[in-house]
Parts: structure tokens; C-alpha cells; sequence
């Protein structure tokens, strides 16, 4: 790919990619302190006592609704705006488009903060607590974001086969509205019941693995080949990943609902699809490991590489892991625990957290025409503090969930297993705290880089 | 190879045949193997209870007595988001209509409050679940389809985390005095909780006691619906406390309403 001639700068529309960037940024805080104020509520020792509009099951709400639509459209579009013109070759549908999209996807997270906390117009499926009559304007918004990226997505494809990244970003446009459409409408409107429950399980799992991970595996399939200056290692094994995660990942829903009053072949053909996904998975990774390989000691230094392949590490362990708890036989002890509430955080902050900072991180000094981010200390800082934070969360919640779950099993009187749970869940507030001040400090770099005065240049750094 | 890397083929394969060949596996089979199920509306339930006398139904008759101010103003409380409408002074009395009204206001609170964080409403057949909720020996009934084939349960609310117990047999466990005084503050009753209080549910009648409100009233009645069509818990079998306005308890609240302020 080529340097930054006046060509590619003519390509991207900077503005966009800033504005969503830093809306992206500005709701990761604000998502991860809701997280935090719920956890106060778990240790007990919530400081908003009695107040309504911030009763602490709103607040979670705020929490996931949040993170869904406030941090993450934001952030992957504000990285689609950069990624996709530059490697397709063709500008977006539209400027003014764009803009519109910008403030009417922060108008909808406003009024879904506002109709949650002080409306209490919240709905009951998870991920998707936006009052329902919001989610036909969102999938509105969907298509939109579909034409936009869609065009020079199909004009390039006119021309010759798609680069991987496109497959993965393809697909994602034509699912995303598709995805938000069923799991809002359709439980609401037309399903009931078991049938309800089918179609939010789907729901829950295609917007992480239709929407979220498609769009993160395109932008790293982008991202990762042009930071590392060499293609990827082998363009089968990038067949065989998108495919594989394209035919069996939208058929993983139900393992949410398992043991549950869902027809059992829905649930065993879940149960079945998950494991083939973690095959796909490792393919992908493989892929990803390889390409590495020979450039390893770039990770030293190369801050924004670090998080993208901690980020995938973290990524195979959550499917590791998920091959094992998505089996009748796990779901029996880990269902409803924090167990599940650790592996959701891994995954969600622990890799797609992690690889959108490090894409950000990447993007934003050459978004102000800067060498280098403002400060190398707070890079490595927030790294290591959020990296840790998010794992010591996973580890703490892990073993909480075993507790709690083998606490009721054995039928011990509840507040047992909320006493038992206690020590766990201050654990997770303290992580809570690291990755906040992590959070804060990754901010704080982001707005000195942009508000320098001088051209921050790159200092050459021989290896140690 | 090439036609499999354009974004037509992409889209259409990947994007919307995949999908649909997913959904179909996922949902809609499964919508149709239970198609047989009726649908039944929040009147359809409410009649239901009163028909078979459950104790859903004589737990709201008791509220209504309790609580008789709170009773006059639920019935001029109008909401839009809910559909609830205003029910005229001659039938404001607990019936079919009222009962209903009260089951709609109150899964619309339980809903926007995000109880459904912190209870699952699911017993599942393992893991001891039966002997944990309900009535051990009256009833260990696993969830099954047809209870959940109703207005109330779309979308369905099993919830996918358990912080409190599962909910679905509610009716079977506590009496009305009970969780009125928990729902003001769980710590009156459960020491040791970290269920927060709720006490905008709540409010002063006109002799100063601590009474539900409108929502509040709902609320209670949609807990205590909660597994009444499964359960009829024998005589004195729940766990008690005294009509909330019984002094023993309005001392407790008013202790804790101090704290919380
Ligand atoms: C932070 C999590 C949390 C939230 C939110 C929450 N609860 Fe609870 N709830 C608990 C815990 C823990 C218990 C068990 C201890 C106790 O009795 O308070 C419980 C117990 C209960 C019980 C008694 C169940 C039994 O059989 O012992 C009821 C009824 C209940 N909650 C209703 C509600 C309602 C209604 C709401 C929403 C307005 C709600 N809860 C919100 C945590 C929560
Ligand atoms: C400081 C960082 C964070 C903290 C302290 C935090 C805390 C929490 C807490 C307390 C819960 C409720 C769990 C429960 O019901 O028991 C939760 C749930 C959740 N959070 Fe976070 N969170 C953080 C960051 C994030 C981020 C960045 C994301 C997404 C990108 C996220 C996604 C989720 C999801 C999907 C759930 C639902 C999990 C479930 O149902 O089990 N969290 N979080």
C-alpha cells in the first residue's frame, strides 16, 4: 500500500474517521464507568442509592446497549472510513452521507440513554435494550451504512477479485441490518415465548459474530499485512476462515438458551455449529501466527501491532474456551454465573477492545499529519494496565462463576452464593479501576497527539 | 475461485443465503414444531387466573385491600409505552380488567427496571433446579414451552445471568406483605443482599404510611404472577410477613427509608 501521497489523502475523508474515532473513544469511557457502577452495585456498595434515573439495572443496560451502539458502530465505522477507500481505491458514496450518519447514530445512542434511564422505555433483549421503536430507524441506518461502503466495495470488485478484508466487510453490510431487524422485530411483533427466545439467542450471537467479528477480522486482515509491510501467509487458509465463519456462525445462537424450553435439535445443532466455528477460528489464527512469524520482535516496540495480536491470543482463548462450555455437560454448572459474564468481557474488551485501540492507535497520528503519538510512557501504560485489567477480569470472574454455580447446585441458601460471590466481584471492580485508568490514560495521549503544537516526530529506536 | 472473492457473490451467498439457511435451523423450525401452542394476551391471563382462582388472582385482591388509595389512582394511571388506559370509577374494583392493566404496567417496569439482569426465568432440568424453585414435593415442574407462549413473555425473559434466584415460581415462595417489603428494601428481609432498593416505587398515603404507588402496586402484581398458574403453595406454606401497613413492618421500612436518605 502505498505512502501518504496527496492522492490517498484525497481518498479518506479525515474528518469522518476523527469524528468517529474519538465519539468511539469518548463511549468506551463512559460504557466502561457504567460497567464499573453496576459492578458498586454487586460489591454492595453502589453510591447512587434511592435515585431512579440511575437505578443500577438501567445502568447495566446503558452498559451493554452502550457498548454495542455508542463504542463500537462508532469506533469500526470511524475505521471502516479509513480501511475500506484505502484499499478498495474508491471514495465512499458520500461526504455529506457520512456526516448525517455521524450525528443520527449519536442522536440514537442519546435517545436510547435517554429513554433507558429516564423513560424506562428499555427492551428486554439483551444487547438490543434500545426501545424498540428506535430499532427500525437503526436498521434504517444499517442500510444507509450499507450503501456507504457498500459502493466502492462493488466498484472495486468490478475490477478483480476482493482483498480479504472485503469479503469479511461484504458480508457484514448485507448482515448487520438483517441481524437488528430480526432480533428486534421479530420477538416483539410476531414471535412469543420459546420462539421469542430462539430468535433473541440468534440475535445475541449474530451481533457479535455477524456484525462485530466480521467487521474486526476484515479490518485486521487489513490492518495487520500493511503494519507488518508483508502479505498475509497464505491465502487458502483466508478462504477457508471467512467461509467456515460465514456458514456456521449464524447458526450458534441457541447456545445461549440450552437446557432451556427450545425444540433440543436447535439446541444440539448449536451445540454442534460452535465447535465447527472454533475449527474455522483456529484456521484464521494460524494464519494470523505465521504472518508473524520472522517479524516477531516488531511487537516489542510497535505498540498498536501489540494490542492487535494480544488481541487475537485472547480472541482463540475465548474459543477455546467456548468449545468446552458450550457442552451440555459445562452448561450445567456455568449457565447463569459470571463464568459467562468473564468470557463475554475477554472477548468484547479483551479483543475487540483491544484491537480497535490498537487500530486507533495506529490511524491517529497520521490522521494529524504527526510521526508518533504524543507520549511512548502512556502508550506502554495504558497497554499493559488495560491488558492485565482485562485478564486478571477474566481469571477473577472464571472462578467466581464456578463457585456461584456449584454453590447452587448444591442448594445451599441463596445469599450463600451472593456471600461466596463477594470477594470475586471487589476483584472485579479493582480490574475495573485498572482498565478505566488505562481507558483515561489512552485518552489522554489521543488528545495531546491531536492538540500538539510541533510535528511529533518518530525517534529511531535501535533494538535492545 | 475468483467469483467466490466479488462482492455480489459475497453478499448473496454469504450475506443473505448462509443467514436465512441459519435462521431457518435456529428459529423458524423450532417456531413451528411449537406452532400448535396458543398465543394467549395479558386479558387471556388475567381471566385465566381468575377462572382458576389462582393465587395470582387472590394476591391482587388482597393488594387492592390493602393498599385501597393507591387501588383509586392506579386506576386513572395512564401509559402510553404500556397501552395501559384509564379505567373508569365504576369498574375500578379488582377484575379481569384491572388485573390485566396491572400485569402490564408491571412487566413494563420489571422490564425498563432490568430485573431481568439480575433473575433468570427459567427453571432448567438440571443442576437441582427443580428442588431449588417451587415447592419441593407440590411442585418440581421444569419450564415448558407452553407458559412461556404469552404477551408477557415477548421477548421472552429468561434472562441470561442469575445475581437473585430464578423468578418463575415466585408465587409459590413469598407472601404480598413480604415482597412489598423487599421490593421497598431487600435488606429489611434478606440481610446480606445486594439487591438495591426501589423505593420510587412507593409512596405516603394519607395516614403517613408507606404505601406502594401505582407502579409499585403493578409491580407486585406481576411478581406475584409469577408461577401461579403452576403452583398453588398450601396454606401458610410462603414465607410471611404481615400486611405490609402492619407496624412491624412499617417501623422496618421507615428505619431503612432513613438510611437510604
Ligand atoms: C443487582 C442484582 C439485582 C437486581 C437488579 C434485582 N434483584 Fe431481586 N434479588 C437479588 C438478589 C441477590 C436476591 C436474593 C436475596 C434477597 O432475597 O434479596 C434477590 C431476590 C429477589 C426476590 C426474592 C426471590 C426469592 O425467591 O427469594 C424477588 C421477588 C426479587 N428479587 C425481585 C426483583 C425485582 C422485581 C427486581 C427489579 C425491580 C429485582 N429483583 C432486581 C438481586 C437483584
Ligand atoms: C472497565 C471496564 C468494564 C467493567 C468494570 C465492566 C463491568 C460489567 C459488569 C459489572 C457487568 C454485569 C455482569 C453481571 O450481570 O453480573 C457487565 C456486563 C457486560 N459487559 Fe462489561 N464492563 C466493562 C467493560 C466492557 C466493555 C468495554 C464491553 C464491550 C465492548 C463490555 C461488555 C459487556 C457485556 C456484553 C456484558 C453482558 C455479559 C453477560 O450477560 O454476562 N463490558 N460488565
Amino acid at each position: 500500500m502505498a505512502t501518504n501521497s496527496q492522492e490517498l489523502q484525497n481518498l479518506v475523508n479525515y474528518g469522518l474517521v476523527k469524528a468517529h474515532v474519538a465519539m468511539g473513544l469518548v463511549f468506551f469511557i463512559i460504557v466502561a464507568t457504567m460497567g464499573f457502577l453496576y459492578s458498586l452495585q454487586l460489591d454492595d456498595i453502589y453510591p447512587f442509592v434511592g435515585i431512579e434515573f440511575l437505578s443500577p439495572g438501567r445502568v447495566r443496560m446503558i452498559h451493554t446497549a452502550g457498548a454495542a451502539y455508542g463504542f463500537l458502530v462508532n469506533m469500526f465505522t470511524g475505521l471502516l472510513y479509513w480501511a475500506v477507500p484505502r484499499f478498495t481505491g474508491y471514495r465512499i458514496l458520500s461526504d455529506k452521507l457520512g456526516w448525517f450518519m455521524f450525528f443520527a447514530l449519536q442522536a440514537a445512542v442519546l435517545i436510547t440513554v435517554i429513554g433507558v434511564l429516564f423513560l424506562g422505555m428499555a427492551d428486554n433483549v439483551e444487547w438490543g435494550e434500545t426501545p424498540w421503536w428506535l430499532d427500525p430507524i437503526i436498521v434504517f441506518w444499517l442500510l444507509l451504512h450499507l450503501m456507504q461502503f457498500g459502493a466502492p466495495l462493488f466498484k472495486a470488485s468490478q475490477r478483480g477479485p476482493l482483498y480479504v478484508a472485503g469479503w469479511y466487510i461484504s458480508a457484514m453490510l448485507v448482515w448487520t441490518p438483517l441481524v437488528v431487524f430480526m432480533g428486534n422485530m421479530i420477538p416483539r411483533f410476531w414471535a412469543v415465548g420459546s420462539g421469542a427466545g430462539a430468535v433473541q439467542s440468534t440475535f445475541i450471537h449474530d451481533l457479535v459474530g455477524l456484525y462485530v467479528t466480521p467487521v474486526a477480522w476484515g479490518l485486521m486482515y487489513y490492518f495487520v499485512p500493511v503494519i507488518m509491510k508483508k502479505p498475509m501467509w497464505s491465502h487458502g487458509l483466508s478462504l477457508l476462515g471467512f467461509w467456515g465463519l460465514a456458514f456456521f456462525y449464524p447458526m450458534n445462537g441457541v447456545h445461549h438458551f440450552l437446557w432451556s424450553p427450545i425444540p433440543m435439535f436447535a439446541q444440539y445443532s448449536a451445540v454442534f455449529a460452535t465447535v465447527a466455528v472454533e475449527f474455522a477460528v483456529t484456521s484464521v489464527l494460524i494464519n494470523f501466527m505465521m504472518t508473524l512469524r520472522g517479524s516477531a520482535e516488531q511487537l516489542k516496540y510497535n505498540v498498536p501491532l501489540r494490542y492487535m495480536y494480544t488481541g487475537a491470543i485472547f480472541y482463540w482463548i475465548t474459543c477455546f474456551q467456548c468449545a468446552f462450555h458450550v457442552t451440555l455437560t459445562f452448561q450445567k454448572v456455568i449457565h447463569f454465573t459470571d463464568w459467562v459474564t468473564g468470557h463475554a468481557h475477554l472477548i468484547m474488551f479483551g479483543t475487540f477492545g483491544l484491537w480497535v485501540l490498537g487500530m486507533a492507535e495506529y490511524i491517529w497520528p497520521r490522521l494529524f499529519r504527526k510521526e508518533t503519538m504524543y507520549s511512548k510512557g502512556l502508550s506502554e501504560g495504558a497497554y499493559w494496565l488495560l491488558m492485565i485489567g482485562v485478564l486478571s477480569m477474566f481469571f477473577d470472574l472464571t472462578a467466581g462463576g464456578l463457585v456461584q454455580g456449584f454453590d447452587w447446585i448444591g442448594l445451599n441458601p441463596w445469599i450463600d452464593s451472593v456471600n461466596f460471590s463477594k470477594p470475586f466481584w471487589y476483584f472485579r471492580s479493582i480490574a475495573g479501576i485498572m482498565m478505566i485508568t488505562g481507558l483515561l490514560m489512552y485518552a489522554l495521549n489521543f488528545w495531546k497527539t491531536a492538540t500538539a503544537k510541533t510535528g511529533l516526530s518518530a525517534e529511531l529506536r535501535t533494538e535492545t | 475461485m475468483g467469483k467466490m472473492e466479488r462482492f455480489a457473490f459475497v453478499a448473496l451467498v454469504a450475506g443473505i443465503l448462509f443467514f436465512l439457511f441459519a435462521d431457518f435451523i435456529s428459529w423458524a423450525l423450532p417456531m413451528f414444531v411449537l406452532k400448535d401452542i396458543p398465543k394467549k394476551s395479558v386479558e387471556d391471563l388475567a381471566a385465566e387466573a381468575i377462572s382458576r382462582n389462582s393465587t395470582a388472582w387472590s394476591d391482587f385482591k388482597k393488594l387492592a385491600r390493602y393498599y385501597p388509595e393507591t387501588f383509586k389512582k392506579f386506576c386513572q394511571y395512564e401509559e402510553s409505552f404500556s397501552g395501559a388506559k384509564k379505567i373508569p370509577e365504576s369498574e375500578c374494583k379488582p377484575n379481569g380488567k384491572t388485573l390485566a392493566k396491572a400485569l402490564r404496567i408491571g412487566h413494563r417496569w420489571y422490564v425498563a427496571e432490568g430485573c431481568w439482569n439480575c433473575h433468570s426465568q427459567m427453571v432448567r432440568p438440571v443442576s437441582n433446579e427443580t428442588l431449588r424453585f417451587g415447592i419441593p414435593g407440590v411442585s418440581n415442574t421444569v419450564s415448558y414451552p407452553s407458559e412461556y407462549n404469552n404477551e408477557l413473555q415477548a421477548p421472552v425473559l429468561w434472562g441470561t445471568k442469575r445475581v437473585g434466584p430464578d423468578l418463575i415460581r415466585e408465587a409459590a415462595v413469598h407472601n404480598v406483605g413480604w415482597q412489598a417489603a423487599h421490593l421497598y428494601n431487600p435488606k429489611y428481609t434478606s440481610p446480606g443482599t445486594n439487591m438495591p432498593p426501589y423505593p420510587w416505587y412507593y409512596t405516603k398515603d394519607s395516614k403517613g404510611n408507606i404505601v406502594p404507588n401505582e407502579r409499585g402496586l403493578s409491580l407486585l402484581t406481576y411478581i406475584m404472577w409469577l408461577g401461579s398458574w403452576e403452583v398453588k403453595p398450601p396454606k401458610d406454606f410462603r414465607i410471611n410477613v404481615k400486611a405490609s401497613n402492619s407496624a412491624k413492618v412499617k417501623e422496618n421500612t421507615e428505619k431503612n427509608f432513613a438510611e437510604a436518605k
